[in-house]
């Protein structure tokens, strides 16, 4: 039998908001253990939630950018269940009436063409603490300083059909919230992660079948390992004419395969109900136009603009806006170097992206600012480095905190582009080799490789080369005319 | 022992005649003598108590004082008291001492009322006759084998008795206004959302408010003033200006209308509270307001609805207690199912397992629509029906409860029957209008007490109604007799 | 409509509650007895009604995006019986 994937995602972003979602304590990550649960957080006897205004906002923006419908009315609903880290026994959630519904967004698949993913919906909630297992011998340790963390949880319809495409539409979304600055998107972190629902049908099949639910899946990579292997493992049992469990499953990236979380099988009866202690959330018109007023230029917008206004090729267009962080890096290094912007976008993702990829850093790791990279940038347009030398320089700008004056200086790394100095060396190279000399003059052109080596060498690779050549051609002309 | 009401406590301090030191001695004396007979404080404060006595009178020396400073009160145990334990009358909250104070607290303190301690009552708030505590049951001062009812029947008791001039109590249903019937007292439900729930152990989070229990309804404009008002930390907090309650206390009512709906008055009252009622409503005539028979339709599904939307907020307010971050802790669990199902079982009294366990059935799947949003929607139909009512009528009137207080152990197996106790108060909660109750007479020398009810906010009309008829009577001047001595 | 000793169980399943077994038949007893009165509002007319979530008719208000915290964790924790090292302790969880 031939089958067919079906694949929905819900992807759960946590909100890049100073204080929790309905307490005022930090969302920092990685401080000591339950030092940022307030009561609130810890669910103390008589403590209440008030709803923070970033969280809504922000909402309301991914809400926009997927064309979304915003809800004029929505409200929080309490998920009952207990577990050591939900400290109230229940979860705020929305479940009637989410903020966000009937949105859509296209991916680009198979290179080519795209696709509409359409989204359900996309609701506020809080997120739970953590359990850490392997803290103590006989017992589990509870940090609450994630409760309470403010999350977006973005469904989407069951319309992806692969893993490739699931890799594609989590990307597409991880994009698209850090466009948004609503999320910091980092998955190491947990403030990115989705659960993917899959189910397999007869090719052609208007019925879906049933469905297992892999949860916490915190890469793109990860996403796609965990939907092969389960729909390889959906395969084998529809195959064998047997029925698949709706279950939730787990994906063990060691192991990369996905298992049952059997501790979770209880039959789950969330017994949703609106939250008595919070009231509808009413949007007004006036708000969302405010916030449509304020949104950032996306990226398709970004691609198009950096073609039209600084006539950068596609493809590189595409390369530096994919990441928001290399876009602004670009925008505000072409802001001070305003000679030749495809240069700028050659060097930025030849030479820093080079650099960063080798060492494995991403580009707001980096204290090097985008003017002294401008001013490097210059220096490599009038010839002052070689390209060769501005990658040292580059270097050393990363690493030290010295200007890049300083750095040419210190190092002794001027291009020399002194007609005289270069002439002179030229003239003595050669004398040097009168037999590639003579080479070269009866008409063996190849031989003025070697002879630009060795001017090269002769200045430790300063000479600019441009300069180097011009000048080697001008004096082998002289030869022969004698 | 003459029983002060907190006007003539603030009069005595503004003349001198008495310091802040002495009154709060007497009271803990008070207490002490006659608390053991009523058992209606779970915790002291008196160290604390005598500590801020002795400041407030620096100030009243100083003449730097406001109305309250050095008047001393007792609170329900329902309010968390930052460094001064906080039980709820459960053994689940034995040891719980709060690291914070509940805006209402917060707010009375820097009035400069002095806490004396916390009074018993329900587990949790959860009963009408103070039979369900933890710490055993508040005694009526009025006959000590009866109920003083509940949930708030220690604040009754206590204030009933002349131990504590005024106390905080909270209503759900009726727990300020019936125990305040069964003591003889006058006790006032606010408007939801009137005072801060922030600090207030919820037990149903849509129908819960704190409220006072005093001898006069004059009291109770006086303290209200100080515990009102928005919070921010409380989302169902309301943003309305409080009014200085007690400058309209002596309105004249002429020409007011008061509604008597006709389902408040039917077979269920007993016939001799029905008689001492008509008594009370006619001073009310005698003040000059209009008497007109309405109907409140919907009424009748007042206690269903309740049992259905209290019992469901109940159970998912009450799943943060588990012993693990403060409460009730078996130190014997084999594992985390075990640890929950231990430490609830035994921190939980019966009354509210069963709370627990009607409102997880109505809420689980398969019930929902029946039990909950029919509940939801009823809940709508009663509201509506005194929205239509108050079109007509400025007041509503009725009795607070269907008989003078009971025996104790006289309903407690029969929970039905128990909760039928709410049947004329819990529809103001649902509709989360202000209601006071207040002393009409005396059956076989047990107080009936009559209900008032009005729109949203019109706390200021309950209190000049009631003040107007307590000008005119003096049922809330009587004092149980057993506690007449010295 | 009557309550079994089953759905008793489920329900003490759910709310994590525990009911010694010589008191089972006591609160199966109470409970049908609580849903039966419960059961009277089958006969209210709700037609078209909407449900009513909250006595007020307001909206919810929202709070700055603003960290006010002290780290009070040692006061919060002098009211959980087991801690150690900063952390709530419970028994060890097997996923």
């Amino acid at each position: 039998m031939k089958w067919e994937t079906v694949i929905g995602l819900e992807i759960h972003v946590q909100l890049a908001c100073e204080s929790k979602i309905f307490s005022s304590s930090s969302t920092k990550y990685g401080m000591p253990q339950n030092t940022q649960a307030s009561l609130v957080d810890l669910g103390y006897p008589g403590v209440l939630p008030v709803l923070n205004h970033q969280a809504v906002v922000m909402a309301i923006k991914f809400g926009l950018a997927v064309d979304a419908e915003i809800a004029e009315k929505s409200i929080f609903a309490r998920k009952n269940y207990f577990y050591p880290d939900l400290p109230k026994g229940y979860q705020i959630s929305q479940y009637e009436l989410p903020i966000v519904f009937n949105g859509s967004i296209e991916i680009p698949i198979n290179d080519k063409s795209m696709k509409t993913i359409r989204i359900t919906r996309a609701h506020l909630e809080e997120d739970a603490g953590k359990s850490i297992h392997d803290k103590f011998d006989n017992a589990s340790a509870i940090d609450l300083n994630r409760a309470g963390t403010p999350l977006l949880e973005i469904v989407s319809e069951p319309d992806l059909s692969s893993s490739e495409e699931a890799s594609s539409y989590m990307q597409k979304i991880h994009q698209l919230v850090r466009y948004l600055k609503i999320s910091d998107g980092n998955m190491q972190e947990g403030s990115f992660r989705c659960d993917a629902n899959i189910s397999l049908r007869p090719l052609g099949s208007n019925v879906l079948g049933t469905r297992a639910e892999i949860k916490n899946i915190n890469s793109f990579k990860f996403v796609e390992k965990a939907i092969e292997f389960e729909v390889e493992r959906q395969k084998a049992i529809l195959d064998e004419g047997e029925s698949v469990t709706q279950e939730t499953r787990l994906y063990d990236s060691e192991k990369n395969e996905t298992r049952s979380m059997r501790s979770k099988e209880e039959a789950t009866d969330y017994r949703y109900f609106p939250d008595p202690d919070l009231l509808p959330i009413l949007v007004e018109k006036d708000l969302i136009k405010e916030i449509k007023k304020e949104l950032p230029e996306l990226f398709d917008q970004k691609v198009d603009r950096y073609i039209k206004q600084y006539s950068i090729r596609k493809v590189d267009a595409v390369e530096i806006a994919k990441n928001i962080d290399i876009a602004e890096f670009f925008e505000a290094l072409i802001h001070h170097f305003k000679e030749n912007y495809q240069q700028a976008a050659n060097w930025l993702l030849s030479e820093l992206m080079g650099y960063l990829n080798k060492e494995n850093i991403s580009i707001t790791d980096l204290t090097i600012t985008a003017d002294a990279s401008a001013e490097l940038l210059q220096k490599i347009h009038e010839n002052v480095v070689s390209t060769s030398m501005a990658k040292i320089i580059l270097k050393q700008l990363i690493e030290t905190n010295d200007s890049v004056d300083e750095i040419i200086e210190a190092q002794g790394l001027k291009q020399i582009s002194d007609r005289g100095q270069i002439e002179a060396i030229v003239k003595e190279v050669i004398e040097l080799f009168p037999d590639q000399r003579d080479q070269y003059l009866s008409g063996k052109e190849q031989v003025l490789g070697f002879l630009i080596g060795q001017v090269m060498k002769k200045t430790s690779g300063k000479a600019n080369p441009k300069m180097v050549n011009q000048i080697l051609l001008e004096k082998l002309k002289e030869n022969r005319r004698r | 022992m003459e029983r002060f009401t907190l006007k003539k406590l603030i009069h005595m301090i503004s003349q001198r005649e008495i310091s802040s030191a002495e009154l709060v001695s007497i009271y803990f004396q008070r207490i002490k003598k006659y608390d053991h007979f009523l058992n209606s404080f779970i915790t002291l404060n008196q160290e604390s108590a005598e500590e801020q006595s002795l400041i407030a009178d620096k100030k009243i020396q100083a003449g730097n004082y406001d109305l309250l400073t050095g008047i001393p009160y007792a609170s329900k145990d329902i309010f968390c008291t930052k460094g001064i334990k906080t039980t709820c009358a459960s053994k689940m909250l034995e040891n719980f001492v709060p690291p914070y104070d509940s805006t209402v607290i917060n707010q009375i303190k820097n009035s400069g009322a002095i806490l004396v301690g916390k009074t018993n009552m329900d587990e949790f708030a959860m009963g009408s006759s103070n039979e369900t505590s933890y710490f055993g049951p508040v005694y009526n001062p009025w006959d000590l084998e009866r109920s003083p009812g509940g949930s708030s029947g220690g604040s009754a008791a206590a204030v009933a008795s002349g131990i504590i001039p005024i106390a905080l109590g909270t209503d759900t249903g009726g727990s300020i206004r019936q125990p305040a019937a069964f003591t003889g007292i006058t006790g006032l439900k606010p408007t939801y959302g009137r005072c801060s729930r922030y600090g207030m152990i919820a037990f149903a989070s849509s129908l819960d408010q704190a409220g006072l229990l005093a001898l006069t309804a004059e009291d109770i404009a006086i303290f209200l003033e100080a515990m009102s008002g928005f919070d921010p930390l409380d989302s169902t907090s309301v943003e309305e200006p409080v009014p200085q309650y007690s400058d309209s206390l002596h309105n004249s009512i002429a020409g007011k209308t008061i509604g008597l709906p006709k389902e408040f008055f039917n077979n269920s009252l007993d016939t001799e509270s029905q008689r001492i009622l008509n008594q009370g409503i006619e001073i009310y005539e005698k003040l000059g307001a209009k008497i007109t028979e309405i109907s409140l339709p919907n009424v009748g599904y007042s206690v269903p609805t309740y049992y259905v939307v209290a019992s469901a907020e109940c159970s998912s307010n009450l799943a943060r207690y588990d012993g693990i971050r403060y409460g009730y802790r078996d130190d014997n669990t084999k594992d985390l199912d075990d640890l929950y199902r231990t430490n609830r079982q035994i921190g939980f009294g019966d009354e509210v397992k069963r709370r627990i366990m009607t409102g997880t059935y109505v809420l689980s799947a398969g019930y929902y629509d029946a039990y909950y949003l029919k509940a939801q929607k009823v809940r709508q139909l009663i509201s509506n029906d005194f929205e239509e009512a108050f079109k007509e009528v400025d007041l509503i009137i009725g009795p607070t409860t269907q008989s003078p207080a009971f025996n104790i152990g006289e309903k407690i197996d029969d929970p039905v029957s128990m909760y039928m106790n709410d049947i004329y108060t819990i529809s103001s909660n649902l509709a989360g209008l202000p209601a006071l109750s207040h002393p009409v007479g005396f059956f076989d020398k047990l107080p009936i007490g009559m209900q008032l009810i009005a729109p949203h906010f019109h706390e200021y009309q309950l209190l000049n109604f009631c003040h107007l008829f307590q000008q005119e009577t003096d049922f809330h001047l009587q004092q149980p007799q057993a506690f007449l001595d010295d | 409509m009557t309550v079994k000793k089953s759905d008793i169980n489920h329900i003490c399943d759910l709310s994590k509650l525990r009911i010694d077994e010589n008191e089972i038949s006591t609160f199966t007893k109470q409970i049908s007895d609580i849903l039966n009165m419960i059961n009277e509002l089958e006969e209210a007319d709700t037609n078209e009604i909407k449900p009513m979530a909250h006595p007020m008719n307001m909206s919810q208000r929202l709070r700055k995006d603003e960290v006010i915290s002290n780290n009070d964790r040692d006061l919060f924790q002098e009211n959980a019986i087991d801690s150690e090292d900063g952390f709530y302790k419970v028994p060890k969880v097997i996923d």
